[in-house]
């Protein structure tokens, strides 16, 4: 074993090559400058990066549009809704703000940025989701494509509750690494290098390889898939099921919140995941707790949630792939939903 | 907490720092309390598992010293409540279900009932750990403990509570009952491997899990895509799983412990029975001492000696999950096991120890060896039966020429990022059995240096952008 003052000094080293060698990261990131890189909205998440700008069309037209019923959601909303049967079935007005694979985030940033910022007062504001969604804030929060349509430069309520439920209470001394290596702009440059050498290596020129890297995309496509990748029918985790550990870690206080000071109706509406044998899904005693838990906390704060989950009207003929409907499906579904608002929802 | 956060090394740091400026017996409470938050701190109900875990074994212990006479019965005790605690939690459902189909087959239709509870993680390490406490005690082997401190400390230390190694108690209780003082050299050292570790499971493990991922999401994969992604499987396995034990021996050595190897280079093995000799040690050795030598080891000849080892091999794969397939995986190593060893008998020379050189004479041992386990590990990741049928029978020539490609671009990928760690396991195997220099020269030093600075700084750069948990926080 090295003498005390050797050693130490050889930890001093080591300490200095960890700290000061990835300054050369700085160098890296000024051969490629990146021209749009912005703040991000989420610094408990992410680093500087590009960014979509933010539809700001969306809350100008639903102001002209003045809509009676608003729905947000992703393509489980898509699936069940059809705005044109809705809209003849109730005699009302629809707005259908929907993204295919959007998550919770996005949801509540189109409450807040786009329905609440129009200042429109519609009969009521439909939330679909499933099963513990709106209690995990994480659940498809990396599809930036959609987020930044809705998001403005700063969320904060939204970013804190990242940071709570990532456990991540040291993201500020992440983002300082970030800044003092400049390792966002410098990931834009080496990251592309390394994962895209197999491809250049293979196919020199870059209409080919371009075409291949489609091919490599295409064969990873949903029509390749198991039937429970392609349709992301993995049932909840129970440990998701833990609506005290998690309400106050997700978005869902801010939605209730927001829209109960804009004087909104706000409907969560819990869809049926895919009947099995004949049965409804299963819905463990966890997540049955869950979902009283969701109703009556729903309901102290003015919103309203309905579940379909063991309503006998949606049988598996309704389903198309995974938890979607079929066209047929969708139609009766809306035509159901449209009922079922004007009963409930006078 | 999971080790590949930041919240785990101000963790760390704010534990060390705090650590050595108290006294022994105040280190011990301060990693118990620190041990406790760590596995507490998303469920804190995991919390009464290991808690009563601790409890039992330590009474037993205590009974079976108090009153020999009566330590086949306190052995039982620890038995039952740690199989029976590890049972219910990871076999249950796994039992149940089989059982249903077995009546199902008989014509009985009857609905098993299904418990919907998490897997406490980190369970099948600790309950093992605790019982090699037990056990030892009961064979003479090691005095039972009278601090219930120490031997919760043992039980939950948690640099290495969630995936091990596992530690045995006549290794690690000593260490938690001595004096301990810092070393510079052993926080140098620490911090080494904690820096591999972090690159090991940010930069390549999760890398490469994404692409093992996406191949084995697929409902039609091609021969070449289907072997390409379970090569980057076997990479991440191996990459993640030694990445936790690196990091745990690392942060151990910060609070002045050693933990004993996991890995010795497992793809660089020459036959089943070297590969088992570098992959999981602690588990193997685990499963030697406590299945296979009771069951009679190699003093058995023929029949027998082929049960203890195909029962040893079973009861690790099971131990992995409560799935065929792991079963399988299991078997299938066994059987590899009884192969060679009925193989070398014939040919007479032994299995003999590792050669120090790596000279082409190896390469095809090692290629083979590898080849072999890269199909163990197709049995591992594939769940369903049905479609490690359908995989092993695919073959090269039914591939489309894009699917040719495809599997080739993923194989590249994988292997790329796989890069530091061929480098690493050949340099290892290449300066086997030299001395190491018993000083570290300036040179080395900064060559040291230089290397934590380029992987901190791959970190930085090329950590996956999906973060994926440890494989072995599931077993």
């Amino acid at each position: 074993m090295a003498p005390v003052g050797r050693a130490l000094r050889h930890l001093l080293l080591a300490s200095a090559g960890l700290l000061l060698i990835p300054l050369a990261l700085r160098g890296a990131a000024a051969l490629h400058p990146i021209a749009n890189l912005q703040p991000t909205y989420l610094p408990s998440l992410e680093g500087p990066r590009e960014r979509a700008p933010f539809d700001a069309s969306r809350p100008a037209a639903l102001a002209r549009m003045q809509p009676a019923y608003v729905v947000i959601g992703d393509s489980m909303a898509g699936s069940r809704i059809d705005p044109a049967v809705f809209a003849r079935a109730s005699g009302e007005s629809v707005a259908p703000l929907l993204y295919a694979g959007s998550g919770p985030a996005w949801w509540y940033l189109v409450l807040k940025n786009w329905v609440i910022a129009s200042g429109i007062h519609p009969k009521a504001v439909f939330v679909f989701f499933r099963d513990t969604n709106l209690t995990n804030v994480m659940f498809r929060i990396d599809a930036t494509w959609s987020l930044d349509t809705a998001a403005l430069a700063e969320e904060d309520g939204l970013n804190e509750v990242v940071a709570r439920r990532r456990g991540n209470t040291f993201y500020e001394l992440r983002s300082g690494f970030d800044r003092v290596y400049a390792s966002t702009e410098a990931r834009r440059g080496i990251e592309p290098l390394v994962n895209e050498w197999p491809a250049r290596a293979m196919f020199p020129y870059r209409r080919q390889r371009e075409a291949f890297m489609l091919a490599v995309n295409e064969r990873f496509g949903l029509d390749h898939l198991r039937p429970m990748d392609a349709a992301d029918m993995q049932a909840t985790e129970d440990r998701e099921a833990d609506f005290a550990a998690f309400v106050d870690k997700s978005q869902l206080p801010l939605m209730l919140r927001d829209a109960q000071r804009a004087g909104l109706r706000l409907v969560l509406v819990r869809v049926q995941r895919r009947p099995a044998g004949g049965q409804p899904p299963y819905q463990s005693p966890a997540l049955q707790r869950y979902v009283r838990d969701l109703r009556a906390y729903v309901e102290a704060r003015g919103g309203v949630l309905f579940d379909d989950t063991g309503d006998p009207a949606q049988t598996l003929d309704w389903y198309e792939d995974g938890d979607h409907l079929s066209r047929e499906g969708r139609r009766r579904y809306t035509e159901r939903f449209a009922e079922r608002i004007r009963l409930q929802l006078p | 907490m999971i080790f590949h956060s930041l919240d785990f090394v101000v963790f760390v740091v704010l534990v060390v720092a705090i650590y050595w400026r108290l006294p022994q017996r105040a280190q011990n409470v301060l990693l118990l309390v620190s041990s406790y938050v760590f596995y507490g701190y998303v469920h804190p109900w995991f919390l009464i598992l290991i808690a009563s875990s601790t409890l039992i074994d330590y009474l037993s212990a205590r009974g079976m010293e108090r009153w020999p006479e009566h330590r086949r019965r306190f052995m039982a005790v620890s038995i039952v409540s740690n199989f029976g605690m590890l049972g219910f939690f990871k076999y249950f459902n796994f039992f149940a279900d089989n059982v249903q189909a077995v009546l199902a087959a008989a014509g009985v239709q009857v609905s098993a009932p299904v418990l919907r509870v998490l897997l406490p993680v980190g369970i099948s390490f600790y309950t093992f750990q605790a019982m090699s406490y037990t056990v030892d005690v009961f064979r003479g082997e090691l005095r039972a403990r009278r601090s219930l401190l120490d031997v919760a400390v043992f039980i939950s230390f948690f640099p290495h509570l969630v995936a091990g190694p596992i530690q045995r108690a006549s290794f690690l209780l000593p260490q938690v009952e001595a004096e301990r003082r810092f070393s510079v050299h052993h926080a140098t050292t620490g911090l080494s491997l904690m820096v591999w570790g972090f690159f090991k499971k940010l930069v390549i493990a999760d890398n490469v899990g994404v692409i093992a991922n996406k191949v084995f999401a697929l409902r039609d994969p091609s021969f070449e895509i289907l072997w390409a992604g379970v090569f980057a499987f076997a990479i991440q396995i191996y990459a993640d799983f030694s990445a936790y034990t690196d990091i745990a021996r690392g942060s151990s050595r910060w609070l002045g412990f050693e933990l004993t190897e996991n890995f010795d280079h497992p793809y660089m093995a020459r036959s089943p029975a070297d590969f088992w000799r570098r992959w999981n040690i602690s588990l193997s050795t685990w499963f030697r001492d406590y299945v296979y030598i009771p069951l009679g080891g190699s003093r058995a000849t023929g029949l027998l000696w082929a049960r203890n080892i195909l029962v040893t091999f079973l009861l690790s794969g099971l131990w992995h999950g409560a799935s065929w397939n792991y079963v399988l995986w299991g078997a299938y190593h066994g059987v590899l096991l009884l192969l060679t060893r009925a193989h070398q008998m014939v040919r007479k020379p032994r299995d003999g120890p590792r050669t120090s050189d790596l000279g082409l004479r190896q390469l095809p041992q090692i290629a083979g060896m590898f080849a072999l386990t890269l199909v163990g590990w197709l049995l591992f990741r594939e769940t369903e039966l049905s479609a490690i049928v359908r995989d092993l029978t695919l073959v090269p020539w039914h591939s489309t020429p894009a699917d040719r490609q495809i599997g080739v671009y993923l194989f590249l990928l994988a292997f790329g990022y796989s890069i530091p760690l061929w480098v690493q396991s050949i340099w290892v195997e290449m300066h086997r059995g030299r001395p190491a220099p018993a000083e570290e020269s300036w040179g080395r030093a900064g060559l040291r240096a230089l290397a934590y600075g380029a992987a901190f700084a791959a970190i930085l750069v090329l950590r996956s952008r999906t973060s994926l948990d440890f494989i072995y926080f599931q077993f």
